[in-house]
């Protein structure tokens, strides 16, 4: 598994609805948050990335340091954006797209109101299981 | 003499026009939604279904005995299966199975075999108390009033609060014999 | 006996996967269904305006979800990113899936370069709905008209989309056209991504 991992998803106006750290390193206090921050800050590449391509999963589309932003964008424009060290690209290409079907999910329930924090432990722990199986 | 009703509504349900089921869960879903953002109270909204169920059951009723050829069902027994087989498959294309007969005849349970209201619907924290398949006690309740049957119908088990399985409750309150023709509108 | 229903039990919604789509219920299930809808919201306004937005509120919902459904689902996770590419999407998949049927046609405005028409003969939701005369030009298809708009502005082409009653010669009753007036901005990057 990658030893650093932060996930977020973005809704299609720029707010964060959920994040998590994925990596086996041991957690750093403002690790997470520098993570978020880095990947906040690649959200203007994406902007103009996503038009270019049909193709949900944009790969790796940005750089820091040793770190890559990895991101897939849904076709509500609804981004999911990875922060991660590991090299595994097709990895991050399943996790995308099961982490995907998972937000489908949840979209679908009509009392879940589209663009709004995604509070089910369900889907955490299973974006967590994801992450242990594919990154 | 009433006719044989049908065992099951598959025949019906086959040729009837029908739409995809997702057109139907969604706009159910977006009439829910629509009722909590007005109306805020989970009670209400809970009365709201229900009252939007019995007037289309009040409607829905005409349909049903022409193209299920009941005329009308005498025992009440008779009527909770062919709700159960006829009804629910016609409408929905699903059927329920009836069960839990109290000794006197008049109580029953209804249980779902499937639902399609309610695929991925997951209540918020917010919405504990949400009675969300509501209309269709407003459904079972309207039509059979339309019979003369006065019922009460209330959910006993619902899987959006944890249960194993949707089951409704029919309660048979008051039969009104039907020694038609009354005088009041002449 | 205790009844149990067959209705498989997941311990969680995200178990159970995304549905085919094959599913069916009848014709008149869905039509008391909706005119339960157009019945309530009736009761919530004033004006015919207020009904058809509050309609389109409605559909606005059931589109922003059908469009992540089914471009997952029918379009093997591909994005529409270009104007002509979302419509044919919205006028043969998203018809195909929740009506049954592609939509009767698809026309470019001849007035305004920013316009786009959907119409059918007998839209779905239009016809078991009999409007009274006193409501005048009230469209049930407002909630068609929503369903549009959550699909263009979800996939990033935000546009006013409205039904209207378009008589036609020869016809009994008037066909319904969605018209579909698209923002600037989708103009503006349609040109730029050229």
């Amino acid at each position: 598994m990658a030893s650093t991992a932060c996930f977020m998803i973005v809704s299609r106006t720029d707010i964060p609805i959920y994040e998590a750290e994925l990596g086996s390193a041991l957690k750093k206090e403002d690790a997470a948050q520098q993570h978020q921050f880095i990947l906040h800050a690649s959200l203007d590449i994406v902007q103009d990335l996503a038009w270019t391509t049909s193709a949900m999963f944009l790969k790796a589309i940005d750089r820091f340091n040793d770190l890559v932003v990895s991101v897939y964008v849904t076709a509500g424009h609804t981004r999911f954006m990875l922060l991660h060290d590991s090299r595994n690209e097709d990895g991050v290409k399943c996790f995308f797209q099961e982490v995907h079907e998972l937000y489908i999910k949840i979209l679908l329930n009509p009392l879940y109101l589209p663009g709004s924090r995604i509070a089910s432990s369900h889907f955490d722990t299973k974006v967590r299981a994801l992450a242990r199986k594919y990154l | 003499m009433p006719a044989v009703a049908p065992r099951s509504g598959d025949a019906i349900f086959a040729s009837a026009e029908r739409v995809n089921a997702e057109l139907f869960t969604l706009t159910y879903g977006a009439i829910v939604r629509q009722l909590i953002t007005d109306l805020e109270e989970v009670d209400e909204v809970n009365k709201q279904l229900d009252q939007m169920g019995y007037n289309i059951g009040v409607r829905l009723i005409d349909e049903f005995l022409a193209k299920s050829n009941v005329s009308r069902c005498v025992d009440f027994k008779e009527t909770a299966e062919v709700i159960a087989k006829v009804g629910f498959k016609m409408f929905l294309g699903v059927t329920a199975t009836v069960t839990n007969w109290d000794a006197e005849g008049t109580t029953c349970s209804l249980v779902l075999e499937d639902n399609p209201l309610v695929d991925f619907v997951e209540l918020p924290d917010t919405c504990q108390g949400l009675h969300y398949c509501n209309v269709l006690n407003g459904v079972v309740r309207g039509a059979l009033e339309m019979v003369s049957m006065k019922t009460e119908v209330t959910w006993i088990r619902d899987m959006l609060r944890g249960d194993d399985a949707y089951e409704l409750q029919v309660k048979l309150l008051k039969q009104i014999p039907e020694e038609y023709p009354y005088k009041d509108d002449e | 006996m205790i009844g149990v229903g067959k209705i498989k039990q997941y311990s969680n919604v995200l178990d159970k996967p995304v549905s085919k789509g094959k599913q069916e219920v009848s014709l008149s299930a869905f039509a008391f269904l909706f005119s339960e809808l157009v019945q309530y919201n009736q009761t919530q306004v004033d004006n015919i305006a207020e009904l058809e937005r509050r309609l389109e509120d409605a559909g606005y919902a059931v589109g922003a979800r059908v469009l992540e459904l089914l471009c997952h689902r029918d379009k093997g996770n591909r994005r529409e990113t270009r104007l002509l590419g979302i419509l044919s999407f919205v006028h043969s998949t998203v018809w195909k899936v929740l009506f049954g049927k592609v939509a009767d046609s698809l026309e470019k405005g001849t007035e305004h370069e920013d316009e786009y028409m959907i119409s059918e003969k007998e839209l779905l939701v239009n016809r078991f709905i009999s409007i009274p005369k006193d409501m005048g030009t009230f469209n049930c298809g407002a909630f068609v008209a929503g369903i549009v708009r959550g699909v263009l502005d979800g996939a990033g082409f935000p546009a006013v989309v409205t039904a209207h009653f378009v008589p036609v010669e020869g016809l009994l009753r008037p066909r319904t056209t969605i018209l579909i007036k698209f923002a600037e901005e989708v103009l503006k990057r349609e040109a730029r991504l050229g």
